[in-house]
């Protein structure tokens, strides 16, 4: 049992940054993805012993992250994650004003695209080599990459367009 | 692509705080799973309890009459079955998890959604019914036994349990279970439509 301590807090330690930006990423707000990762890293702890070594843990504990992001539910208590990114961007734009307004930019046209394509890109921001996007999200590579195009024009089109704003 | 090499850039520089530690990730972690386990397995104990008295009733109380055994027997069976239904439903729910195995939840979701629906909906009726009968054989004998008021407030009390049970209750937790088959079928379409298509 102290193994599998152990090795829990060695994979929260080597991987809740990387996690967390991405529930960043998708939510634009700190509370949820803090949620987020929580809700992720006690699945990973849940199935820790069924891991079979197929993938590289990092990849696994990504597609735990990514699913638990898709399947966050709407509920009464919640608002519509759609309606919540924009008035959390909205709000966090005044927060950031002074300190980083080209960082709330960010994630104002993050928040801006379908919430796969949102996770999508977080992971090559954190460049993570394609194949292993392509296996977390369940996208052929050849497929990945030209949505991953469109997703950069994307992306680089809303930046642009608000910078200019 | 140069416009996006900024944006990554920009991505990169930017800090973020995890505000949970590992320590804390592991507490909450096993205090979770096992407040989950907990209180699924006291489900399961209450009514294996219910199962347990009713028995020992049967077996150190002396019954002339054999209307009385066979509505102990249904109290019995009704209790076993919804035990048994329990526990799977615990299992069903500590085996799977869709966000780890998106592919075969997505396979098993409608046949498990429909399945849900239709057990419980038959359940529901199997379970108040044969309560009910239950009651119905045992009164048989002990009614005789008890005092005018006793008796009037021994029947009353079922009638109310019964108009309560496939009233308010039925209508409370039809809901639930509706909202829960709803929020099943949202993340069905949210996963397929995300995961699944093909570009």
């Amino acid at each position: 049992m102290e193994q599998k301590d152990k090795l829990f807090k060695e994979i929260f330690d080597s991987n809740s940054k990387k996690i967390f930006h991405l529930c960043y990423g998708y939510t634009g707000d700190t509370d949820a993805a803090n949620d987020l990762l929580q809700e992720t890293f006690l699945k990973v702890w849940q199935n820790l012993d069924k891991f079979r070594n197929k993938s590289l843990i990092s990849t696994w504990i990504y597609r735990i992250a990514v699913n638990t992001c898709l399947t966050y539910l709407r509920s009464e208590k919640r608002q519509a994650k759609d309606e919540l990114t924009d008035n959390i961007i909205e709000n966090k734009i005044e927060e950031f004003s002074e300190k980083n307004e080209q960082v709330a930019l960010l994630y104002k046209c993050i928040s801006k695209l379908e919430e796969n394509d949102r996770l999508i890109i977080t992971m090559v921001l954190d460049e993570l080599p394609y194949h292993e996007i392509a296996d977390i999200s369940g996208i052929s590579e050849g497929n990945l990459r030209v949505k991953i195009h469109r997703i950069k024009q994307k992306l680089t089109e809303l930046y642009s367009q608000y910078a200019s704003v | 692509m140069q416009a996006f090499d900024q944006i990554q850039e920009l991505w990169q520089k930017h800090e973020v705080e995890v505000k949970v530690s590992a320590d804390e990730m592991l507490q909450q972690a096993k205090k979770e799973v096992n407040g989950l386990k907990l209180k699924s397995a006291l489900n399961i104990l209450g009514m294996l309890a219910s199962f347990i008295a009713i028995a020992a009733l049967w077996i150190f109380f002396h019954f002339e009459s054999w209307t009385t055994h066979v509505g102990i027997v249904i109290f019995l069976v009704a209790i076993l079955s919804s035990t048994i239904v329990l526990y799977r439903d615990h299992r069903l729910i500590s085996k799977s998890d869709f966000t780890v195995h998106p592919k075969d939840f997505i396979n098993s979701l409608k046949t498990y959604q429909l399945n849900r629906y239709s057990l419980y909906n038959g359940m529901y009726w199997l379970y108040t019914t044969a309560l009910s009968l239950g009651f119905i054989f045992t009164f048989i004998e002990i009614l005789p036994n008890l005092s005018y008021i006793q008796r009037i407030f021994a029947v009353g009390i079922t009638i109310v349990w019964m108009l309560f049970c496939s009233t308010i209750l039925r209508k409370a937790v039809m809901s639930r279970e509706k909202e829960r088959i709803a929020l099943l079928i949202e993340k069905f379409e949210r996963i397929s439509g995300q995961i699944s298509t093909p570009e």
